[in-house]
């Protein structure tokens, strides 16, 4: 049992949320690579409403990632269809799409987040670059966000100088640069010991009770036991 | 951060590969825009040489090549083998001045100088030289030299001190005015003088001709051919061999420059490759992160145009440095024999350096559009997924 078990992250279940913030319909994923074709999903509809901490579980190779890329606007659907915050995502261009990611989605991923010829401070600046803010209001707002997430004395530091559960924090400062609502994390934790893994779950229950929608996909069952949600995805629908 | 900071970063972060890629370029640049000074200077210097001889026809022996004429004009060594009764028939033509000149060659510490052998009185007339110090011959077989400025300048000769020509020390009489011609890098001994010195008896290696009337110069070429059984050439036909002789050299100097740049586009493209195979991942983050394909392939290309410019200065450095260095040995050749002096200060031109560096930054851009689209076309699934 690891010790994120025993804590209690005050996520006030029961809650009433009303509002839907993330809502796919029937989504349906084939990746064809030469003869063989991949049904990594096979209609998944769900609905996860603002402000949520929902954690997506579900054995290896079932759909999980592909389910986060196609919420978070990485990759289109073959078939059904998302919503974000009201908005048809299979109706956006590819510059629109990539405006989406830029400024309503925090990606977060299991590993390699960072970029590698970069410090922490000018990771966090890329994604505002990204987005449009003008270099001047960069640099404040990263180093913020880097204390915000513990790391303000590792501005200057490159990822390599960091150990993996800083250069998650550092991800997640990246991710929250834009201040988007949605915060879209694939195994974050996949990677750490069980005490980094406990520092970066503290900051994502904090970051949940600021407002923000934390979805996660996680093996960690006490994660799992704690989320408001729990959306279990088996060979490519969901289960229950 | 902005997207020219996210380029210096990712162009630096591999120290090796950035500097060999940037030797490629700067070696491609360089030798680019000195092929292309060096042809260009070529040119404007036979022309020059071809003012600076003074002369309408030149006659050499029958059998002379173009060759030869290249070597009059560079003041190259030419066989001896007119003689001074053939010099005298042409000179009792009327209505042209002729003078017999005998070109060899000596050597000041090691280095190599063109002597010429020339009748004192005869020749002053025919160039209309001035002396910029001491004097001039005073007889036709006084043993003294007159030395061109750029040689007297280079060996520190002048009026008072001795000049060794094969062995035999002569006073050097004076120095002439600079003409910007060959004539500033000759020694001048009375033709006597040199005959005896040479050993080359009564012979000589060509005679200049200025005539009178130019409209009659066809006239004059076959009353020379009449007279004495040699060859003779105007001064317009021998321009014209000469170029297109220049003309041969300078396409291959072209297509060596054009190959060079070729090779440093290639490297580019193969750095750029390897870069967006490299950094697939991270292609993926930042798409993640909101990045546009039109992103991806702005930044790939800015870094290859980064590589051009900064290749394109180091090319005009090392190019300077060359002209400097290395033009001097080059002036051995008889092509390169007209690049001397001021002429391979072309490349000083900031114009000439501005257009490199332009040139080797479009360079860059054409041979990073093939690696940027690649980066761009990637799918953000695709990079994110790659390990
Ligand atoms: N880019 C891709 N091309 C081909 N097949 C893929 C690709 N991405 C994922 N898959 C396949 O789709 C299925 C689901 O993968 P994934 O969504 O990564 O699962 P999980 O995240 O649950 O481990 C797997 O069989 C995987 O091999
Ligand atoms: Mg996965």
């Amino acid at each position: 049992m690891s010790e994120a078990g025993a804590r209690d992250w005050g996520i006030v279940k029961g809650e009433i949320m009303t509002e839907t913030i993330i809502k796919t319909e029937n989504l349906h994923k084939t990746y064809t690579s030469g003869a063989v074709k991949t049904h990594a999903l096979r209609g998944v509809s769900l609905e996860i409403p603002r402000g949520s901490f929902t954690c997506i579980v579900g054995p290896s190779g079932h759909g999980k990632s592909t389910l986060m890329h196609l919420i978070g606007g990485l990759d289109r659907p073959s078939d059904g269809t998302v919503h974000i915050d009201g908005t048809e995502l299979s109706g956006l261009g590819n510059r629109e799409l990539a405006a989406v990611r830029a400024k309503r989605i925090g990606f977060v991923f299991q590993f390699f987040n960072l970029l590698q010829s970069l410090t922490a401070q000018e990771n966090v600046e890329v994604a505002m670059m990204l987005a449009g803010v003008p270099e001047k209001d960069q640099a404040e707002r990263a180093r913020a966000l880097l204390a915000q997430v513990g790391l303000a004395e590792k501005c200057a530091a490159r990822p390599s100088e960091l150990s993996g559960g800083q250069q998650q924090r550092v991800a997640i400062a990246r991710a929250l640069a834009n201040s988007p609502d949605i915060l879209l994390m694939d195994e974050p934790t996949g990677n750490l010991d069980s005490a980094a893994e406990a520092e970066v779950l503290e900051l994502l229950f904090s970051l949940h009770r600021q407002g923000k929608t934390i979805v996660i996909v996680t093996h960690n069952n006490d994660i799992a036991r704690q989320a408001q949600q729990v959306i279990r995805v088996s060979d490519g629908v969901i289960s229950d | 951060m902005n997207s020219a900071k996210l380029v210096v970063r990712n162009i630096t972060r591999r120290r090796g590969r950035f500097i060999f890629t940037l030797a490629g370029i700067a070696i491609g640049i360089a030798s680019f825009v000195t092929f292309l000074s060096l042809g260009g200077s070529l040119k404007n210097e036979i022309k020059r040489e071809a003012t600076a001889l003074g002369a309408n026809l030149v006659v050499i022996p029958k059998s002379a090549c173009v060759y030869e004429q290249v070597s009059i004009l560079t003041g190259e060594q030419l066989a001896a083998t007119i003689t001074m009764e053939e010099v005298a028939k042409i000179r009792a033509i009327n209505g042209l001045a002729a003078v017999p000149c005998l070109t060899e060659k000596t050597a000041i510490n090691n280095r190599p100088v063109p002597v010429m052998g020339v009748l004192p009185a005869d020749m002053q007339r025919f160039k209309g030289w001035e002396i910029g110090a001491g004097s001039y011959f005073g007889s036709p077989d006084e043993p003294g030299a007159v030395i061109g400025a750029v040689t007297a300048r280079q060996f520190g000769l002048q009026p008072g001190s001795t000049v060794t020509v094969r062995g035999e020390r002569l006073p050097v009489k004076g120095v002439l005015k600079e003409s910007g011609g060959k004539d500033d890098l000759t020694i001048f001994l009375p033709l006597a003088v040199a005959q005896k010195l040479f050993k080359s008896g009564n012979l000589v290696s060509f005679v200049a001709v200025k005539v009178d009337d130019l409209a009659k110069v066809d006239g004059y070429i076959t009353k020379i051919k009449e007279t004495v059984s040699l060859g003779v050439v105007s001064d317009q036909q021998m321009l014209k061999s000469v170029l297109s002789i220049v003309g041969t050299v300078n396409v291959t100097l072209q297509l060596i420059a054009a190959v060079s740049v070729l090779a440093a586009a290639f490297g580019i493209i193969n750095t750029m490759l390897t870069a967006t195979y490299e950094r697939k991942r991270e292609i993926g983050i930042l798409q993640a992160l909101g990045a546009r394909n039109s992103t991806i392939f702005t930044l790939f290309l800015m870094e290859s145009a980064g590589y051009g410019v900064l290749g394109g200065i180091a090319g005009v450095v090392g190019g300077l440095m060359f002209s400097a260095f290395a033009a001097p040995y080059i002036g051995q050749n008889a092509f390169t024999a007209f690049v001397k002096g001021s002429d391979v200060a072309g490349i000083f031109d900031v114009k000439v350096m501005a257009g490199s560096i332009l040139f080797s930054a479009i360079v860059a851009i054409l041979a990073g559009v093939y690696p940027a689209w690649r980066a761009a076309r990637l799918s953000p699934v695709e990079a994110i997924s790659y390990e």
